[in-house]
């Protein structure tokens, strides 16, 4: 504390008005005020709100998916398939070649790639195992909507006029399915 | 020569910046407090969402039901947890539900299946605008939420958000 103890002092108060000589004021000098349980009561509440307050909230994800009844015909050579198998691994395919596990680092790039060479006509297909942890379900959705916006930058370079129409299905995994990723691990 | 120390008798420091800045956070924290609502509170179990990048969606607080699939620590076994935010949408679908009144004063029930598709149902006869969140464990097993998806499907609620935390 530089230049010694005098922060406590309060200015002196100047009379304002004329008809401050009316009435005899006592004259106040360095009036102070004891802070100390104010400050208490304020430190006490903002410990309480600090500790209660949680900063991080949950954010969403939305999901759309067609009507139970609606049955679409789809060309079997745009469906680009991605499949979790129950031990989390990710599994994907064109058309009806056979599914190759790929790592969820590589999966991002290979979604770009099979999208910029089928363009707006790939069909995303998603299917996870009934035993697949919903965990890994969500970051593949999540790995796949952060591709999205590499797609439409892509899209858009190639061609300033075609809009992006994205196709996304889920499809329930099939026992058969199941066992022919199984078959895979071997 | 050793300095001579000046005796400081009564000595008294400047509070005012510490309490300015005390009342500056205080008043921040009690804007930004948001409290847990009663499903919240009645929750019994912990719920660990599975992580995706961050993102500007929020959950919203009015106009809202909420799937809980958790797994119950009562009695270990996975359960679907459902509950409505809004009071009133919620007492009108218990009431069409005919629960009891001791059920009824629940925020959040456990429902098997059968029931929830019930529940789905009457809540979209009650309040169209409903949005449907599902809040699930990451640890899960994915035919939970398919079995959910199907309900949600077949009462046309086609449009639903997962519940997922920002990645650090």
């Amino acid at each position: 504390m530089a230049g010694g103890g005098g922060g406590m002092e309060v200015p002196q108060r100047v009379k304002r008005g004329s008809k401050a000589h009316k009435r005899k004021k006592k004259h106040r000098i360095g009036f102070r005020l004891d802070m100390t349980p104010l400050v208490d009561v304020a430190f006490l509440l903002l410990t309480f709100f600090m500790y209660t307050t949680s900063l991080i909230t949950p954010q969403i994800m939305k999901m759309n998916v067609p009507k139970d009844n609606t049955e679409v015909k789809q060309n079997e050579k745009d469906m680009y398939t991605i499949a979790i198998s129950g031990d989390g691994k990710v599994y994907t395919h064109m058309a009806q070649d056979d599914p190759s596990e790929v790592a969820l680092t590589a999966l991002r790039a290979q979604a770009v790639e099979n999208n910029m060479i089928r363009r707006n006509k790939l069909i995303t297909v998603f299917q996870a195992s009934p035993e697949a942890p919903y965990g890994s379900v969500v970051k593949v959705l999540d790995i796949l909507n952060q591709a999205e916006g590499d797609i439409v930058q892509k899209l858009h370079q190639d061609n300033p006029d075609e809009k992006r129409n994205r196709k996304f299905a889920f499809i329930k995994m099939t026992p058969e399915d199941e066992a022919k990723l199984k078959g895979l691990q071997k | 020569m050793p300095k001579v120390k000046k005796k400081r008798v009564g000595f008294a420091v400047d509070m005012t910046p510490l309490v300015d800045v005390t009342f500056l956070l205080l008043t921040f924290f009690m804007f930004t407090a948001k409290f847990k609502n009663e499903a919240d509170a009645e929750q019994k179990f912990v719920i660990h969402r599975p992580e995706a990048a961050a993102d500007t969606s929020k959950l919203p607080d009015k106009d809202l039901a909420t799937v809980k699939i958790a797994i119950d620590t009562t009695t270990h076994d996975t359960a679907y947890f459902y509950s409505i935010v809004d009071e009133v949408q919620r007492q009108k679908v218990y009431q069409n539900m005919q629960f009891s009144q001791e059920q009824s004063q629940k925020a959040m029930v456990k429902v098997d299946l059968p029931t929830l598709d019930k529940m789905i149902q009457q809540t979209r006869a009650a309040a169209w605008k409903t949005q449907y969140a599902i809040d699930c464990d990451k640890g899960i097993r994915y035919k939970y939420v398919e079995d959910l998806i199907d309900i949600l499907r077949k009462n046309n609620a086609t449009a639903f958000n997962f519940v997922t935390e920002k990645r650090q």
